[in-house]
């Protein structure tokens, strides 16, 4: 999978291309706009990683450009933290996230696989915590290469928490989910299914658990070993 | 404005032109007291010549050529009136008595010296029956007359010119009663137009009042000030300038130097990350995970000195979920659990979501390390305009929460993790929002820190 990252600032640049490069993917890096336009217009890239001050200008604009023109190359924005206003306005622009600097590599590389899990983006089909291992077409689960039977609302809990993990998932969206398939639902439907789900990923002694965020929802975050 | 504070301009001045009016009023009245006495005694005397003037007149010389007094029935009809009131006798060059009314006064007379052509007043007490004793003041004087040269004595009682004195000591009193509600008058007057004349001075003061660390750009209005202080509110004025400046200079240094260390730091920590080892290299990525922390409070800090938030309607409920959201994978990782118990309306106030959810992962990250592992932090979001953030640590001892919201301050044997930033953020943003942030003792130990905002106007 080949990533274009745009940063102006060379060790950084060179660490981002380090880390993304041990995660397996490809790597191409560019240090102005004017360069970032050419590289995009001629190679297919699965995502850009994109630092808002360059030298030639704001990577918003590039942004801007991009968008009408019909390319909807999945884009990660980094930003400083004092520039607030910009995450809005990066999102607004048609960024599909963002990174505060400073930021974790670990954490770079986790919003960038989440970018291309997306629906139509280039991770499509499988996705991966620990040793768990989910194919969003069959919808069948995986632990340690042992397939685990799910019924598919918590297939469905299972897959979302995927997604999204590491982050706090809020439990209206996962209700959302499970509307999908049962149009009554229960008002402690969620947290049911999340509490046979995580017992079933202890039994089969998964490197990943749920945890709850009460009054929020829940995330699933990969065992530290 | 208290009596006692002599201090103050406005009383000290009215005081002093209040003594001043006065002073030059009693003198005045004083010499327009003295001047009517004067007055009524020299009519006195003026009166009593006309009398002798009278009685000359009216010396006739009769047929056996003896000097006799033939008043006319006018005055005759006065002298009988008041014998003790108003005396006379007339003597003839010898000192012979001619005529006294009444005659004791004549007796007395008979035994003075001779009268000479200046007049001469004397006092005399004494004259006529007993019980009428009274004081008579009175005139001798030589006269021609058409019977010869006379002396003539006349006089009349002290007391006959006592209408005149009683008006004039009724005037002198009415006046010393009028003295000290005059001392009142002017000074409540004198202290009107004075603070009137003040007023603008009192105006600046009031605006000097709120100049301050976060409110650097106020100056003192110049206009329609008294001339004589304008100078002096035109250098403090300068003077404010070039604080601001040195301020605006210093707070510029603080972002820049704090945003000039991100990038280096940014790659210090990935670089550090992409390092295989134990030890050592774990013992550094802690301080520089310490470091990037001290960098980004820092820049907190600067941005809250800085500039002015800009507010907007803000729903505590929203702000608080998404600071639970985003930092409970940290918590996770910190092996403690974190919860939202929200409020079931929105809970709106004045603020600036950026900053509020500053100081709250502030507070967040605060209790989250000084609760033990496997503990939870509860954020609960109140419905009158409160967040609060409890956990389940020591609590904070009662001596040290003054000083836990002054920049770098730590506890005493405090685990160096923090920079002491952390909770002045905190307090300096619910200061920016007019609101407060308190400190209590937990039910079941640990602390609870409230973050109180002001209602909302409907």
């Amino acid at each position: 999978m080949r990533l274009l990252v745009v940063e102006d600032e060379p060790r950084i640049s060179e660490l981002i291309k380090a880390a993304l490069e041990r995660a397996e993917f490809v790597v191409d890096t560019v240090r102005v706009r004017a360069d970032a336009r050419e590289a995009l217009a001629n190679t297919p890239y699965d995502a850009a990683i994109l630092d808002l001050g360059l030298p030639d200008g704001d990577g918003l604009d590039l942004l801007a450009e991009l968008r009408p023109a019909g390319n909807h190359i999945p884009v990660l924005i980094l930003t400083a933290r004092d520039a607030v206003e910009q995450r809005v306005l990066g999102l607004d622009a048609g960024a599909d996230d963002y990174l505060v600097k400073p930021f974790a590599m670990s954490e770079l590389i986790a919003r960038t696989k989440a970018l291309l899990r997306r629906p139509g983006a280039a991770l499509g089909t499988t996705l991966k915590a620990g040793n768990i291992v989910f194919d969003t077409i069959g919808r069948d689960a995986s632990i340690a290469g042992m397939p685990l039977q799910l019924p598919r609302r918590e297939a469905a809990i299972l897959e979302h928490l995927l997604r999204r993990q590491g982050r706090v998932v809020p439990k209206s969206v996962l209700e959302e989910k499970l509307y999908g398939i049962d149009t009554e639902l229960e008002s402690n439907a969620v947290p049911v299914h999340v509490h046979h789900l995580r017992r079933k990923l202890q039994e089969a002694r998964a490197s990943a658990e749920i945890h709850t965020v009460r009054g929020i929802g829940y995330l699933l975050v990969e065992t530290k070993t | 404005m208290s009596l006692g504070d002599f201090r103050s301009l406005q009383l000290r001045l009215a005081v002093r032109l209040a003594i001043l009016y006065v002073a030059v009023a009693a003198i005045a009245v004083g010499i327009l007291v003295y001047q009517a006495y004067e007055t009524a005694g020299s009519l006195n005397d003026r009166e009593l010549d006309l009398r002798a003037e009278d009685l000359a007149h009216a010396m006739v010389t009769d047929s056996a050529g003896q000097p006799r007094l033939d008043l006319p029935s006018k005055l005759a009809a006065a002298y009988a009136a008041a014998p003790e009131d108003d005396l006379f006798a007339i003597r003839d060059a010898n000192g012979r008595v001619i005529a006294a009314s009444p005659a004791e006064f004549g007796a007395r007379v008979g035994k003075w010296p001779p009268a000479k052509s200046e007049p001469s007043y004397f006092r005399l007490s004494g004259v006529g029956p007993e019980e009428v004793g009274e004081n008579y003041y009175g005139l001798n004087v030589a006269l021609r007359t058409s019977a010869g040269p006379m002396w003539i004595s006349v006089a009349r009682t002290e007391g006959s010119d006592s209408l005149v004195k009683s008006l004039l000591r009724e005037f002198v009193f009415d006046t010393m009663w009028v003295i000290p509600l005059l001392m009142l008058a002017t000074l409540g007057i004198g202290v009107v137009v004075i603070r009137n004349g003040l007023k603008p001075v009192r105006e600046i003061s009031q605006k000097a009042a709120s100049i301050g660390p976060d409110a650097t750009s106020v100056r003192l209005p110049q206009h329609s000030l008294p001339t004589e202080i304008q100078p002096l509110v035109v250098s403090i004025n300068r003077a404010l300038d070039r604080l601001e400046k040195g301020f605006a200079v210093q707070r510029e240094f603080t972002a820049n130097a704090a945003h000039e260390l991100r990038t280096p730091l940014a790659i210090v920590t990935s670089a550090l990350e992409t390092m295989d080892g134990d030890g050592e290299l774990k013992k550094l990525r802690t301080d520089v995970a310490r470091m990037n922390r001290l960098v980004e409070q820092l820049l907190g800090v600067a941005r809250l000195d800085a500039m002015a938030l800009e507010f907007d309607t803000v729903d505590l409920n929203k702000v608080a979920s998404s600071v639970v959201a985003t930092m409970a994978p940290w918590a996770i990782a910190q092996h403690r659990t974190i919860a939202f118990v929200g409020s079931d309306e929105p809970v709106n106030v004045n603020g600036n979501v950026h900053a509020l959810e500053d100081a709250l992962r502030n507070l967040v990250e605060n209790a989250v390390l000084h609760t033990p592992y496997g503990a939870e932090v509860t954020v609960t979001v109140d419905c009158d305009g409160r967040i609060e953030v409890s956990d389940h640590g020591s609590g904070v001892p009662r001596k040290d929460r003054e000083n836990i919201f002054k920049r770098f301050w730590r506890g005493p044997g405090e685990r160096n993790e923090g920079a002491g930033l952390g909770l002045a953020i905190v307090s300096e943003t619910m200061r920016a929002h007019r609101g407060g942030v308190s400190i209590a003792d937990n039910p079941g130990g640990g602390a609870t820190f409230t973050l109180s905002f002001p209602s909302l106007p409907a």
